[in-house]
């Protein structure tokens, strides 16, 4: 541990993931002159959600495609219509613009023989998804580069800066050397994902999650004890990924045709939606599956045989490409042919993301929260849908109202107070004195999320994981830590467990059932729209979390 | 052990330290890169692709695999 250099930005963007490099790129466009510095866990060229690319946009509207307003109501139907649709509207009129600076920047975006993109459809309803291909991270990374922004790898932010209610900047820390930093400025854009360790994957493997396991939630955490106002968090996903490896692939599985089946072969979505059949929404799509596997008809699988070669084919690329590409290493493992094995499916552990889901941070068109200054963009901002589209967008429109808005530098901060709190806090840390590895106090707390708040839910179950882990809260700020590495996984595991109470506190507020499985409540199994079709906030009261209805 | 990185094509370059995203690679005292914290490992595959000299295999955590 030392206590380092200051450091004063105009503008300070923690994590540099699509998000945060498209603000730090946006910003240096909008005003070369505007000291911006990125704060990176991981190193820039493969960090974050897509840090192996993605082999399809989910989310563009083209025009002469589709039209916002058709993107706006698909958005609405997956949100099961608790959603607010300014964040939609930015993303659906800024995603082809995009698609357009990532083609010139060098990405392949395949066209059909009339010159067309290739459009296919994801959402229950309209065409929005653009497949893709290259290097999208290294390429958007080169460019962040490129502006000029200061980009630091390899450190992390553990605590926020204010200046009365105004935001002021953040306490970082250097995960290779413990070395703790201040960075003052008058705008922060948290960017750093959403959180993937809440719930155990069944392998039992901590870091076998479906979603970047590295982002863990600290970015709703940090804005949260800022004051910054949540919501979404009783919308636990569950999505449905290839057994074990836990990888995605569904969207190429699904808009390229393939059959969703049980173990006696059926289509079995035809009892649940037989409209749309594999393209209802996912919380429907693993209702279905569960009722299938709880029902003795598992296992489920995605069914590729009745599919042309060239088709299988352009699923292979598509999946071996980008995202998680050792996938194709491990169904060479398992001996798994795409054109002749079904794929296994199960339902991943409880995770929480604002661009594929509804958690996140609060934030208006510019996706600046409550608390002026401080920004929220990709996973960690509420943007329902947005995907990596959303991310990119919001990324520069933070950058532009930040650019705009010419704020002077804090002055009267409680920087110090912050840094001298955190400095013993990190102290507490080394001392240990709980002396239980933080994979321990992890392990705990995720089995907790699986029995109680894993749903179907209810009331008995999700007091229980409160009362269960209530202890935990007193005991996080004793866990060990003998290097900067390992006082990193403790931040990060506190901000899993305030996740997942975040979750359990929200998902016993909203007295309904919604979103499919997502949000299942067997002590309320009806949906009611008369009292429950808005969002539910929460922020950080003097007693705990206070949690209230958008419109009630 | 996640992966296998092999020494007689490892040209010592470091890459796969320098991008792993989950930063479970470190170089040791000879400049040997090693998993330092192997329990970290999201089999991304980010060292491999990186890899100049195409050395390193996947093995995947025993968990999973």
């Amino acid at each position: 541990m030392e206590k380092g250099s200051t450091f004063i930005k105009d503008f300070l963007i923690i994590g540099g993931g699509a998000a945060g490099c498209m603000a730090a790129i946006r910003a240096k466009e909008v005003n070369p002159d505007m000291d911006v510095a990125v704060i990176e866990k991981a190193e820039i060229s493969r960090s974050g959600a897509a840090g192996r690319g993605m082999d399809a946009l989910n989310n563009v509207v083209i025009p002469g495609v589709s039209t916002v307003d058709e993107y706006i109501e698909a958005v609405e139907i997956v949100a099961d219509g608790v959603f607010e649709p300014t964040i939609s509207r930015v993303i659906g009129e800024r995603s082809f613009g995009i698609l357009q600076r990532l083609e010139a920047w060098g990405l392949t975006f395949p066209r059909e023989p009339d010159g067309s993109y290739m459009v296919n459809q994801f959402h229950p309803k309209g065409r929005f998804l653009v497949e893709m291909r290259g290097e999208l991270k290294k390429i958007i990374a080169g460019e962040a580069i490129k502006s000029g922004a200061n980009i630091f790898n390899r450190h992390t932010a553990l605590d926020l800066i204010k200046e009365n209610e105004r935001i002021a900047g953040a306490i970082v820390m250097d995960v290779e050397t413990g070395e703790v930093k201040t960075f003052l400025a008058p705008a922060v854009l948290l960017a750093t994902g959403g959180a993937a360790r809440i719930g155990l994957p069944r392998t039992g493997y901590l870091h076998g999650t479906f979603d970047c396991p590295w982002c863990n939630g600290e970015a709703y955490k940090l804005g949260y004890e800022a004051g910054a106002k949540l919501t979404g968090f009783e919308y636990t996903g569950v999505s449905s990924m290839t057994r074990d490896f836990n990888g995605p692939g569904q969207s190429t599985f699904i808009r390229h045709g393939a059959y969703l089946i049980n173990g006696l072969g059926e289509r079995f979505m035809k009892k649940y939606d037989p409209e749309r059949m594999e393209h209802a929404p996912a919380g429907i799509r693993m209702k279905a599956m569960r009722e299938e596997i709880n029902s003795g008809r598992g296992p489920v699988a995605f069914s590729f045989s009745h599919l042309r070669p060239e088709v299988i084919k352009i699923i292979e690329e598509g999946i071996y490409a980008a995202e998680r590409p050792t996938m194709k290493e491990y169904f060479e493992c398992k001996n798994i042919e795409l054109s002749t094995c079904p794929v296994e499916l199960v339902a991943c552990e409880v995770y929480l993301c604002g661009g594929h889901g509804l958690a996140g941070l609060v934030g208006d068109a510019w996706g600046e929260t409550n608390v002026p200054g401080l920004f929220a963009a990709g996973d960690c901002l509420a943007n329902p849908y947005g995907f990596l589209p959303g991310a990119m967008v919001m990324g520069e429109v933070a950058a532009e109202r930040v650019a705009g808005l010419k704020a002077q530098q804090p002055t009267a901060h409680d920087g110090e107070a912050r840094l001298a709190r955190l400095l013993g806090l990190i102290e507490r840390h080394h001392r240990g004195a709980l002396e239980v590895p933080v994979r321990d106090f992890e392990y705990k707390f995720r089995r907790l999320v699986n029995d109680y708040v894993e749903p179907p839910k209810s009331e008995m179950k999700l007091q229980r994981f409160l009362k269960e882990t209530e202890p935990m809260l007193r005991d996080q700020d004793d866990l060990p830590a003998k290097d900067p590495h390992g006082l990193m996984k403790v931040f990060e595991a506190k901000a899993g467990l305030f996740c997942a109470r975040t979750a359990a506190e929200a998902s016993l507020f909203r007295t309904e059932s919604r979103f499919g499985l997502y949000h299942e409540r067997v002590d309320y199994p009806h949906k009611d729209n008369q009292n429950w079709k808005t969002r539910v906030l929460i922020s950080a009261g003097p007693d705990g979390p206070v949690i209230e209805k958008e419109n009630p | 052990m996640n992966l296998n990185i092999d020494r007689d094509c490892c040209i010592q370059c470091g890459a796969c330290a320098e991008y792993c995203p989950g930063h479970v690679i470190a170089m040791d005292e000879e400049g040997w890169p090693y998993e330092r914290y192997p329990d970290d490992c999201w089999y991304c595959g980010v060292c491999q692709v990186e890899c100049p000299e195409n050395c390193i295999t996947i093995l995947f955590p025993y968990l999973i695999r």
